[in-house]
């Protein structure tokens, strides 16, 4: 059964408490609920560094199982799909799937962490005021760094659903990088199996298989200087496509950004790279730490990623972590 | 391609269209190549108009795309030329603009040079309530909406991450990236892209790297 929209603003009217409605963090939560709780259908449109993309968007919750389905519009055939910990991106005009595979499911839920009081030291969460968006009455959020080494988000979020139908994503100097908006959205109870489906004959595709982390309670390697507020949430060895030993991969997170660390072991007779890339709104930067190859990757600016690449250490040095120097002139709060 | 097409892309790219029409122009856009065309060269003039780099330069190649906004036909037979140059130029001082938006022909990966970004300036982010004087040089922001849409600096070079080891890298990241951004970072992973980029890719998985 689809719920029309005019259902859905019914059911949101009757949630959103809209007398407590105007804070940030409060919106932010209801947010985080309509996220994790929420199955729709929609479409939305990306705009990041020069190019334009349209995509469709299929996400279901069902028995606190998350799967979702991203088709590119651009007729490239190009889809991701991901059932909890599987991720599979499928590259079909190169004959190619990669596929994904993680130990614990519990970041793909889609939640939001809590804006516990530390995030305070390095994000301001406010109200912003109501627009009209696309899809009608939104709220909009303010969610701005008081530091260089992260990113901005405004947020409009539907004033009925909840869901975030609009994004942007701005730079320290308050630019939009990335941009995000949503051209339709609808609420659908019963998304069957089959939406989840690709839509390519997928005994065509060369398989690449990302074998799933193994738990590894020493990191190895650590980051000796890292920018304030990031700490290390998950650590692991892993296979990764283009390496034939596994990757050693530290993800760091402030609450909200999150960036990943993958150490490679070097192989002889080929040369490490040092360098940059970038898609869309993640960066990555590669340089050389005593003969590894450490690749940085994350949804924060350049140089956020280069504080961490040329940090790292081995354990074995038993240097401490030491944040990002970070002087009066350089925090604005 | 009418002119009130042609204005539509130009306030468009300037971030000014109405969310309604955006919604009727970019399903336009799927059918219609030409218009798709259009887009990307207006977006490849906004990022030559905008003035982030080397100014003289810019200005040169500025002279040279605005002689070739002058000579594009009017195919509706109006001979108004391209409208929508005025809103090109109109913000900051005629140079700066709000493009970054191409159309169908883009690049998944762009290889970018960190070379500016990691230099040691401070770097402040902006806000309106904030006492202290920014130290860099950035635009000033505050609560409204950021009024230009920039695409970052894009250099090829040396200084490269190979593109698929940097699709391998972002698949592995994927389910780690923050759920505010998680849709983008997927998105990027499959927008039509730099074909030599995943064609290096594929090699891989052929050869089981």
């Amino acid at each position: 059964m689809i719920r029309s929209r005019a259902i859905a603003v019914v059911m949101g009217l009757a949630a959103a408490a809209p007398a407590a409605a105007e804070s940030g963090r409060e919106w932010l939560d209801r947010m985080t609920a309509a996220l994790n709780g929420s199955s729709y259908v929609g479409e939305f449109v990306s705009e990041s560094a020069g190019r334009v993309e349209r995509l469709r968007i299929t996400h279901r919750v069902q028995d606190g199982v998350v799967s979702e389905r991203l088709v590119s519009h651009s007729g490239s055939g190009r889809e991701l799909v991901r059932e909890n910990d599987e991720v599979v991106v499928y590259l079909p005009d190169q004959k190619l799937a990669i596929i994904e595979r993680r130990p614990s499911r519990s970041d793909l839920l889609g939640a939001l962490p809590p804006f516990e009081n530390e995030m305070d030291s390095w994000y301001k969460v406010a109200y912003v005021g109501r627009e009209t968006a696309l899809l009608g009455r939104a709220a909009v959020i303010a969610v701005r760094p008081l530091d260089g080494y992260r990113f901005g988000y405004r947020l409009w979020i539907d004033e009925d659903s909840h869901m975030p139908v609009r994004s942007e994503l701005s730079d320290a100097g308050g630019k939009v990088v990335e941009r995000l908006r949503f051209t339709q959205l609808t609420f659908q109870d019963d998304i069957p199996d089959s939406a989840f489906e690709p839509a390519l004959d997928r005994s065509k595709l060369r398989w690449v298989r990302q074998a799933p982390q193994i738990a590894d309670e020493s990191p190895g390697w650590r980051a000796v200087q890292v920018p304030p507020g990031f700490r290390l949430s998950v650590s692991g060895l892993q296979a990764v496509a283009g390496s034939s030993t596994p990757v050693r991969h530290l993800v760091y997170s402030d609450g909200l950004a999150s960036v990943s660390v993958f150490i490679q072991q070097p192989v002889p007779g080929k040369a490490p790279v040092e360098g940059s890339g970038r898609s869309g709104v993640a960066s990555a930067f590669s340089t050389v730490v005593q003969g590894h190859q450490v690749t940085v990757v994350g949804e924060v600016p350049p140089r956020t990623l280069k504080v961490f690449a040329t940090g790292l250490r081995p354990v074995t040095d038993g240097a401490a972590v030491i944040p990002a120097a970070v002087s009066a002139s350089d925090r604005r709060n | 391609m009418t002119d009130r097409i042609k204005e539509q892309l130009s306030t468009f790219l300037d971030g000014e269209l109405p969310d309604q029409e955006t919604a009727l122009l970019l399903k336009r856009l799927e059918r219609d190549d030409e218009l798709r065309g259009a887009l990307s060269r207006y977006s490849l003039i906004g990022a030559v108009l905008r003035n982030d780099g080397d100014v003289p330069a810019a200005r040169q190649v500025a002279a040279r795309v605005s002689a070739a906004i002058a000579r594009e036909p009017a195919q509706d037979g109006t001979g108004l030329g391209m409208p929508g140059r005025g809103a090109l130029l109109r913000s900051g001082g005629g140079l700066a603009i709000a493009a970054g938006v191409a159309a169908a022909a883009v690049l998944m990966f762009q290889q970018v040079s960190l070379r500016d970004e990691t230099a040691p300036v401070a770097v402040l982010a902006q806000s309106a309530e904030s006492p202290i004087e920014p130290v860099s040089a950035v635009d000033d922001a505050d609560e409204s909406l950021p009024a230009s849409y920039v695409t970052p600096p894009v250099a090829d070079g040396p200084g490269s991450l190979p593109p698929a080891q940097f699709a391998n890298y972002l698949v592995a990241h994927y389910g780690y990236a923050s759920p505010l951004v998680r849709r983008s970072v997927g998105a990027g992973l499959i927008s039509t892209g730099d074909e030599a980029a995943l064609a290096e890719a594929a090699t891989d998985a052929r050869t089981g790297q």
